[in-house]
């Protein structure tokens, strides 16, 4: 049944500890010792990356691509706050998590990736930065970002947490909600305005490959396009959180919330196609669309993998089929991740007879803070009220902890129960 | 949801007055920054290199001399008892290559380092100004102070010219620096003092341009397209070439006569400079955000009623 | 020809002439030379020498006042002729060596008249105004000391101090090492600039790689292999076969020996065994190469596309297994949601614009 959804719950239900879990967390763990070796020996032997290809999979991918996946945050905060999307209120926390947890291990691997991570210090030296690097604007916009807007963001279910666990703290919660209230506008504003700047930057990075980036990418446009497909992957990929969140712990789901973000995300995928392809005409580079290489292969891809997104999507908000909705939401992400992707790596040529492939080294660490972040989001989600629900759900939550109070303690699980009781 | 006339007006007048004013500001940050655009140029005292393709004889002591000169290991990876590089590489800061067809008719040695660019698209892109562009000399140097290691430099260069060092744990980016050491001894670079034909020569870019066409004007026909790379490709580089073959097959990309940054981050230059446009963006939300908190609040307090729990922020 | 020993020794003003002048004039300078544990190898090597030949040198040039192989003398009479020529020329005579000193059981194994050599040497040494230690065994103990050294064998920097010494090591060394050094002491009362292990510059500042005439063949990768085989016969490099040429510092390959051009070890086709080099000709085995160490490049160019980079299967593999799980999970995930849309609670309306019929499925 499709019910409403009022409120955030956190999953009360389920044990922290599962199988999956520690999957996740052991994959956590080997990725961060391969970091700890890579910092040792150096990107050379830990990574395919080379003279060519400088850039591997931990920039293109886990920074420029799953940031994207994470503006969840940007996106759905605009259509809420700003385009009175009322009803996507409920699902700002999902979002706003989700974009964290991108961006903060999107910001690690950087930080990762960067060959003399002593000199990191100089991103808070305002006068030796060099205002004309796009990579500077991203560094900098995100790294506030992140810890700033983002962060503040994520205070409610924090707040909410921590004052039900411990009730008696110090700071009185009133003071804290109050001040919350106050500043909202301003720090939701840097919310929005910040990622607008830095996923177009992110977009700028490749304009300075010049024409060694394919034409079918390259276009003056390109940031625009990569901040238009960030606002696309961030109600797709909240979406695909919800449905998979729903599955995963039996969460019910509410049609009407996600027929309108699949809605909203048609819209611009819909109008981003048209741009992309009018720009693609315009420079006169149709016809290399239809030559016989990798190139068009990859863009038709994207454009096949778009195309059908788009189909599911209009054809979910007319049905109201939830497993159409996921899958043009599936569809979005994979095709929107593949066309950031594209112009840095597999549509990018800097001289002939250049290859890359990253290494097992390489993807293992990369797997390794995707699992994180997972990892991380399961575990807020199942402390924390993140993932919206209807009422009753709240209220089975308030009535278990009230029966698990008043009943006799069952046999040691470690499971929300036992915190939520109290001792 | 209910707009009132009145609602509808004061948004229109305040948003109409935003935007007229927000659009004068951009209007004129973006006249001033426009005019601010003119293609860099090379400085007054920029140096040079002219290679000449046609004198060289390959025989590598500019390599042998520059790797001394920089205290540079020997590159004997590829083949044990030479230094042999296969490319430029963290060792190897110029090398010769050699362009042959392959029934042997057409051949030529290429000398490869860095072009010392008027307008270097690695300068544009280095976050914290590793890679700085001497305003004197013009020469392209690397401060490891600086440098953070993030190969953005090795993308941006349409020469391919950075060179970042993958082993061990303190990397760095290596390139040719015109021998800046001997340069402010009044000496010149390593390469161009050894050479025994003369191919490739130091001086004033300025005096090598016109050494160059002198060449050229004494020589119709000998040189590709009777024209001296680096005068303008690119936007101009301070490392010129002259050859009798085609300059694409002896390795130099084609450029048009737009540096890199200057083509590619003219609307990142105008978007943000003085950072007007993001400030006017910011004040516009938090008036909108503002705007909407009244009508999110009366949601919530709806909600706190219909549902006796107090509204999540 | 006299001046060209010299080599660089010599300045431009010093012409034959002058020289053969400068050398009529001064009185011949006096020279000792005492054998110790050697094979008379480097006197020897002055026989293959005529600028100036042996007789020219030991009648007109320098006053050889005692060598035990060229000496008429012997036994009681040699001793003598060996104390007068000490104390006559007291603080002025040349001490040329050659052999090395033993140094065991004080010196037991080498003794001169019932006397440990060791001691006679240091007897002579303290009189004299300079040494010369010919030949490897003298400069630094050459076959008498290579391993396992049973009687202690040095070179003489190692018995005596406190007076110049050069050393001339090569076994035998070219003969015009030696000549030059006494002509130059002669005509010009001085001796040549030494490296930091008493060597003269002019000889050994080079190792034998830098002036190879096979120099091109080594440059160009072509290595003989074996003894006999076509590239040996051919003439060329012969590093792989253990050529101690890179690490070997000596003016062979520049002079060669017996005055004939070509006549050397290389130039025969056998590889440089190190013969001046103390940690190489006894301690390096015969076909171990060496290493270079001012490497240089090839006779070959890279091509202008150079491939970068490679494509590694494993790697491939591992993406591919991850993607494949990824897909799984979400396919399998797609599959547990409905197909068909749920029914909305109740009281609820749905509240899109342009809601259509649900369609079923």
């Amino acid at each position: 049944m499709s019910e409403r959804w009022q409120r955030s719950v956190p999953v009360y239900d389920t044990p922290i500890w599962t199988r999956p879990f520690q999957c996740l967390c052991a994959l956590g763990a080997i990725g961060l010792i391969l970091v700890l070796y890579r910092e040792i020996v150096g990107l050379g032997p830990t990574s395919g990356m080379n003279d060519a290809y400088a850039w591997g999979i931990w920039k293109t991918f886990n920074t420029m691509v799953l940031t994207g996946l994470g503006s969840g945050a940007f996106a759905i905060g605009i259509a809420a706050w700003i385009f009175r999307r009322d009803q996507l209120h409920v699902v700002m926390r999902t979002a706003v998590l989700t974009s964290f947890l991108a961006y903060i291990f999107g910001l690690t691997m950087l930080g990762i990736d960067v060959g003399r991570p002593w000199n990191i210090y100089w991103i808070a030296v305002p006068w030796h930065w060099n205002l004309h690097s796009p990579l500077l604007e991203v560094a900098v916009c995100m790294s506030i970002y992140a810890t700033i807007p983002l962060f503040l963001e994520n205070f409610p279910p924090a707040i909410e947490y921590l004052y039900d666990r411990w009730p008696d703290l110090p700071v009185n919660r009133e003071k804290v909600e109050k001040m919350i209230v106050a500043g909202y506008p301003f720090v939701v504003s840097l919310a929005y305005v910040l990622p607008a700047m830095h996923q177009s930057s992110l977009g700028a990075l490749m304009l300075l490959g010049g024409s060694r980036v394919s034409p079918l990418w390259q276009t003056p446009f390109l940031p625009l396009l990569y901040v238009w497909a960030a606002a696309f992957l961030g109600f797709a990929f909240v979406t695909v959180t919800l449905f998979l969140s729903s599955v995963a712990w039996k969460r019910p789901l509410d049609l009407e919330i996600l027929a309108q973000l699949n809605r909203l995300t048609a819209w611009l995928i819909g109008s981003w196609l048209v741009f992309r392809l009018v720009d693609l005409t315009v420079r006169g580079q149709i016809r290399s669309a239809f030559q016989a290489n990798m190139f068009a292969g990859l863009f038709w891809t994207e454009l096949v993998l778009l195309g059908a997104a788009l189909w599911q999507l209009r054809e979910s908000v007319q049905s109201r089929s939830p497993r159409t909705m996921f899958y043009g939401a599936l569809l979005t992400c994979v095709g929107g991740m593949l066309y950031r992707f594209d112009p840095t790596t597999t549509a990018f040529q800097p001289k002939p007879g250049a290859v890359y492939f990253p290494s097992v080294i390489e993807l293992t660490i990369s797997l390794g803070f995707v699992s994180i972040g997972v990892a991380m989001f399961i575990l807020l989600a199942k402390l924390m009220p993140i993932l919206p629900a209807p009422l009753r759900l709240w209220r089975e939550m308030e009535a278990a902890k009230s029966n698990q109070s008043l009943a006799p303690k069952p046999a040691a699980r470690l499971g929300r129960e036992q915190l939520v009781a109290g001792d | 949801m209910e707009i009132t006339r009145r609602d509808l007006l004061h948004r229109m007048t305040t948003g109409g007055a935003a935007l007229a004013v927000g659009s004068a500001v951009s209007a004129a940050t973006m006249t001033a920054v426009a005019h601010a655009e003119e293609p860099a140029t090379a400085p007054a005292q920029a140096v040079g290199m002219l290679y000449d393709a046609t004198r060289c004889i390959g025989c590598q002591t500019c390599v042998v001399a520059c790797t001394k000169a920089n205290d540079l290991q020997a590159d004997s990876r590829r083949d044990p008892l030479h230094q042999a590089p296969g490319d430029l590489n963290y060792r190897t800061k110029t090398l010769i290559k050699l362009y042959k067809e392959a029934d042997g008719k057409e051949f030529s040695f290429v000398k490869q380092q860095c072009m010392h660019c008027v307008d270097p698209a690695c300068v544009s892109a280095c976050m914290f100004g590793g890679l700085k562009k001497d305003a004197k000399s013009g020469v392209v140097s690397w401060n490891g102070k600086l440098c953070v290691g993030c190969r953005y430099c090795e993308v941006a260069c349409p020469f391919s010219v950075p060179k970042f060092r993958w082993e061990g744990y303190n990397p760095e980016i290596v390139k040719c620096e015109f021998c800046k050491d001997r340069l402010a001894k009044g000496e010149e670079p390593a390469c161009t003092a050894v050479c025994p034909k003369k191919a490739v020569i130091f001086g004033s870019r300025a005096e090598l341009l016109k050494e160059a066409k002198l060449r050229i004007a004494k020589n119709p026909g000998k040189y590709y397209q009777d024209r001296v790379f680096g005068e303008k490709e690119g936007g101009g580089t301070q490392v010129l070439y002259l050859s009798h073959v085609a300059f694409d097959k002896i390795g130099l990309p084609q450029l048009g006569d737009e540096s890199v940054p200057h083509q590619y981050l003219k609307w990142q230059k105008r978007l943000y400079s003085y950072l007007v446009l993001p400030a006017g963006l910011y004040v516009t939300l938090v008036g909108a955000i503002r705007n909407n908190w009244k009508h999110h609040e009366e949601h919530m307090d709806e909600e706190e009623k219909a549902t006796g729990l107090k509204a999540q922020l | 020809m006299v001046t060209a020993p010299v080599g660089l020794a010599l300045t431009g003003k010093n012409s034959v002439v002058q020289m053969a002048a400068a050398i009529g004039k001064t009185k011949r300078p006096s020279v000792i030379w005492m054998h110790f544990q050697d094979c008379t190898g480097c006197t020897e090597t002055l026989l293959r020498t005529s600028a100036p030949d042996v007789a020219h040198l030991i009648l007109d040039v320098i006053s050889l006042d005692y060598h035990e192989t060229l000496m008429a003398a012997s036994g009681v009479q040699a001793e003598k002729a060996l104390r007068q020529a000490m104390t006559e020329n007291a603080g002025k005579f040349v001490l040329v060596v050659e052999g090395a000193i033993p140094t065991k059981n004080n010196g037991e194994y080498y003794q001169m008249g019932g006397r440990p050599g060791i001691e006679v040497l240091k007897e002579v040494a303290a009189q004299s105004a300079a040494i010369v230690a010919m030949g490897s065994c003298a400069s630094w103990g050459g076959v008498p000391s290579a391993d396992p050294n049973p009687t202690g064998a040095v070179g003489v920097s190692s018995v005596i101090s406190g007076k110049p010494i050069i050393n001339l090591p090569g076994c035998p060394p070219n003969p015009y090492n030696l000549l030059a050094v006494v002509l130059e002491y002669v005509t010009m009362g001085k001796l040549p600039a030494l490296d930091e292990s008493g060597r003269p510059k002019f000889a050994y500042d080079r190792v034998i790689h830098e002036n190879c005439p096979r120099r091109a063949h080594f440059d160009a990768g072509r290595f003989a292999l074996a003894f006999g085989d076509e590239s040996h016969r051919k003439g060329h490099c012969l590093y792989k076969l253990g050529c101690k040429g890179p690490v070997t510092h000596a003016a062979c390959s520049t002079r060669h020996f017996n005055e004939v051009a070509g006549v050397w070890p290389i130039g025969i086709g056998s590889p440089c065994v190190g013969c001046t080099e103390k940690d190489v000709v006894w301690k390096l085995a015969t076909f171990e190469t060496v290493p270079i160490h001012s490497v240089t490049p090839p006779d070959s160019y890279p091509s202008i596309i150079v491939p970068t980079g490679q494509f590694k299967a494993g790697a491939a593999a591992v993406a591919g297994i991850v993607a494949g799980a990824a897909g799984a999970a979400a396919l399998i995930a797609a599959k547990r949601l409905p197909k068909e849309p749920l029914p909305v609670e109740a009281g609820r309306q749905p509240s899109q614009p342009e809601s259509k019929v649900p369609s079923g499925d």
